[in-house]
């Protein structure tokens, strides 16, 4: 086969921006809540197209967690991934980004000659940034992360990646991982034929069992002991919700904005929060 | 001497620029040795280090490896992977805490060392404490007990609007990366002086499958707003990016002043990314930030809500800002601003002995 064999790692996350499953206090019912495609995966299926485009190869899309997140499989479909697989096994859960790294890292590793691993920057629920390079150094490879911008040139990637105050310049071998910035090129729209052939495909139950694969830890030969709770170094050991501090807002409403523009810098200065020093 | 091994810092610089992280870190170290009795060690690593270890004892290191080659003098994952496993793996002990930025170096590099050791690693935080934890869970019968003096890695859960405290005592060392803006550095005693420790390095053929071909790095090209005494921001309730003209022109009403941004506006294209506070944008902490049209979502309030206070101005009564802001005045920013800045000059400056008193 010519082209490259691509894996891109996706995640489905809580839609925080619709109503659904979101409490008033902001906290998030995870049951009920609406579900995405993580965005800052798409920068990275993006960029998986664009090398498969130029060079051609197969691009399979990734996704660990419970039996729904088969959806984002479809999706990615939708947009043009050839082929998806979900990890999804109880003795998952509770998993931190070690544990969650070593199984995706065993995925890949069943794939076999996977060329160039993408994952996104970061989750918008689990916001580490952590997986890709700890996926990066179980199969003891280069890594290019906060990449913007990419070439595929006689087998080498050559990369631009987003440094605070630049960027810098860098080429590595293959196979890499490479976690794709926010501020890449985004996610192209989909592909009438594609969403179409989804349709037919998610009707036709023998054909989808051959472009999304569901597996559980033995069928990839992970070990089950370096996942989940026992796998994780980590705990969350309390939570608190934020903002419970404060709420005592001095608020001046109602009378001519003059008026309260002048009882509002005179509280200032009554409370002595020191302001006047940073008057120039 | 404590029972505790060390906590490390791993510097962090760009083409031999500190970057102000590292004094963030070397604080929060501080800190933390304190309340165990332990010394503040810094690994640096890159080329032609010169006095940087020097600047590292200013701001609080006891001890700092150093590793300088000419390998390390552009960063790259697996040259730099090598170098601070060399210092690491040369220890006596592993340290108590390893801490780093979470920055584009830190966050590339800590979850390498972190798979490496196989230890935990807590991405982002804004607090870092010490204390006691008991594992009650039996589900692993290895976690369960009683923990002393454990790193308690503090994050906002971004997702869920919670604050959550991540412990991972089983294993050293304990591993966090620190949110730029969030930890408070020493003062720098230029008169502190520590042991530099020269570690060397043995780097293998497979560490340069990554080649720099050139890094672009200008520190005048990012707008200073962690260093601002007082941020005045503008949110999407500007309607513009003409309204930047009032956010600026009150801003200027004050010495030391920034201009932030929320990510709507910065998506609107009024102002450029480097202003952005938030979540995906800067964590700041001025003495003083004014909100102007801004409604307060929790991605933007975790990058400003700890600023010394907080003056919004929104004409929604029940935007979520006034939840948190010190001060709120319900009006139209349009109006509101300039009477703010006139109000200031006139009411405030000059003023100072009065504000003193007592204070
Ligand atoms: C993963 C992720 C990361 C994010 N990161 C960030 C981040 O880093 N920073 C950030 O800021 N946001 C971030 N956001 C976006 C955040 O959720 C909000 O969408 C954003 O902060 C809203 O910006 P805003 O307050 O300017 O706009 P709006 O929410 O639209 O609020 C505008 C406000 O202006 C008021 N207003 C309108 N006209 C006037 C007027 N004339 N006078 C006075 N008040 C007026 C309105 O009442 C309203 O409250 C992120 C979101 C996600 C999902
Ligand atoms: N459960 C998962 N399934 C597939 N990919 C994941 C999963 N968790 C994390 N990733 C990938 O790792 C990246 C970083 O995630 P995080 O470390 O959670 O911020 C994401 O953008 C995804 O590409």
């Amino acid at each position: 086969m010519s082209g490259y064999k691509i894996a891109v790692l996706i995640k489905q996350v809580p839609d925080t921006s619709s109503k659904a499953g979101v409490n008033p206090d902001g906290t998030v019912d995870r049951a009920r809540a609406k579900k995405m495609l993580n965005p800052f995966d798409k920068f990275a299926l993006q960029k998986a197209l664009e090398v498969r485009a130029e060079h051609g190869g197969e691009i399979i899309a990734i996704t660990m967690g419970p039996p729904p997140a088969k959806e984002i499989l479809a999706e990615a479909l939708e947009y043009g991934a050839d082929k998806g697989y979900l990890l999804t096994d109880k003795r998952l859960a509770a998993s931190d980004t070690l544990a969650t790294a070593y199984a995706l890292y065993s995925v890949v590793k069943y794939l076999g000659d996977v060329d160039i691993v993408f994952t996104g920057l970061q989750t918008t629920d689990g916001d580490t940034a952590q997986t890709g390079p700890q996926i990066a150094e179980r199969m003891d490879v280069p890594q290019i992360t906060y990449l913007e911008k990419l070439a595929v040139v006689d087998g080498k990637i050559h990369g631009v990646r987003v440094i605070e105050g630049g960027v810098q310049k860098l080429t590595t071998s293959m196979p890499a991982l490479i976690t794709v910035a926010n501020s890449a090129k985004p996610l192209e729209h989909k592909r009438f034929h594609n969403v179409h052939s989804v349709k037919e495909l998610l009707r036709n139950e023998e054909e989808l069992a051959n472009k999304i694969f569901t597996v559980n830890l033995d069928d990839i030969s992970a070990d089950s002991s370096r996942v989940g709770l026992v796998g994780s170094p980590t705990v969350v050991g309390k939570t608190w919700k934020l903002g419970e501090k404060g709420g005592s807002c001095a608020l001046f409403k109602g009378d001519a904005v003059s008026v309260e523009v002048a009882e509002l810098v005179d509280k200032l200065k009554a409370d002595e929060r020191g302001i006047e020093e940073l008057v120039q | 001497m404590s029972n505790y091994a060390d906590i490390v810092v791993i510097a962090d610089q760009i083409k031999n620029d500190l970057r102000p992280i590292t004094f963030e870190l070397l604080g929060a170290a501080t800190d933390l040795a304190k309340k165990l009795g332990v010394k503040v060690q810094a690994i640096v690593m890159g080329y032609e280090l010169g006095d940087i270890p020097q600047t590292l004892f200013h701001y609080g290191a006891n001890e700092v490896f150093v590793v300088d080659k000419p390998e390390l003098a552009e960063y790259t994952t697996l040259t730099y992977r090598r170098a601070a496993l060399a210092v690491l793996e040369a220890m006596e002990r592993p340290p108590h805490i390893l801490l780093c930025g979470a920055t584009t170096i830190g966050r590339d590099l800590a979850p390498r060392i972190a798979a490496y050791f196989e230890t935990g690693l807590t991405a982002d935080c804004t607090e870092l404490e010490i204390g006691d934890y008991e594992h009650k869970g039996k589900a692993d019968p290895a976690k369960t007990g009683l923990h002393k003096d454990c790193l308690y890695a503090i994050r906002p859960s971004f997702g869920e609007s919670l604050k959550a405290r991540i412990l991972g005592p089983w294993k050293n060392p304990q591993m966090a990366t620190a949110r730029v803006g969030t930890m408070m550095p020493n003062e720098p005693d230029n008169s502190r002086t520590g042991k530099i420790i020269p570690v060397s390095v043995n780097f293998d053929e497979s560490d340069f499958r990554v080649s720099v071909e050139e890094t672009v790095y200008e520190v005048s090209n990012t707008v200073d707003l962690t260093q601002a005494k007082v941020i005045v921001s503008g949110g999407f309730g500007l309607g513009s990016a003409d309204g930047f003209d009032v956010v600026r022109d009150l801003s200027s009403a004050f010495a030391d002043s920034a201009v932030g941004s929320s990510r709507k506006a910065v998506d609107a294209g009024w102002i450029p990314y480097a202003h952005q506070v938030g979540q995906s944008g800067k964590t700041v902490r001025p003495a003083l930030y004014i909100a102007l049209g801004i409604s307060g979502a929790i991605q933007h309030r975790v990058g400003m809500s700890n600023s010394a206070t907080i003056i919004a101005v929104n004409k929604d009564e029940d935007a979520p800002i006034f939840q948190f802001a010190h001060y709120g005045i319900v009006g139209d920013l349009y109006e509101v601003a300039p009477l703010l800045k006139e109000r200031f000059k006139t009411a405030m400056a000059g003023d100072v002995n009065v504000a003193k008193v007592g204070g």
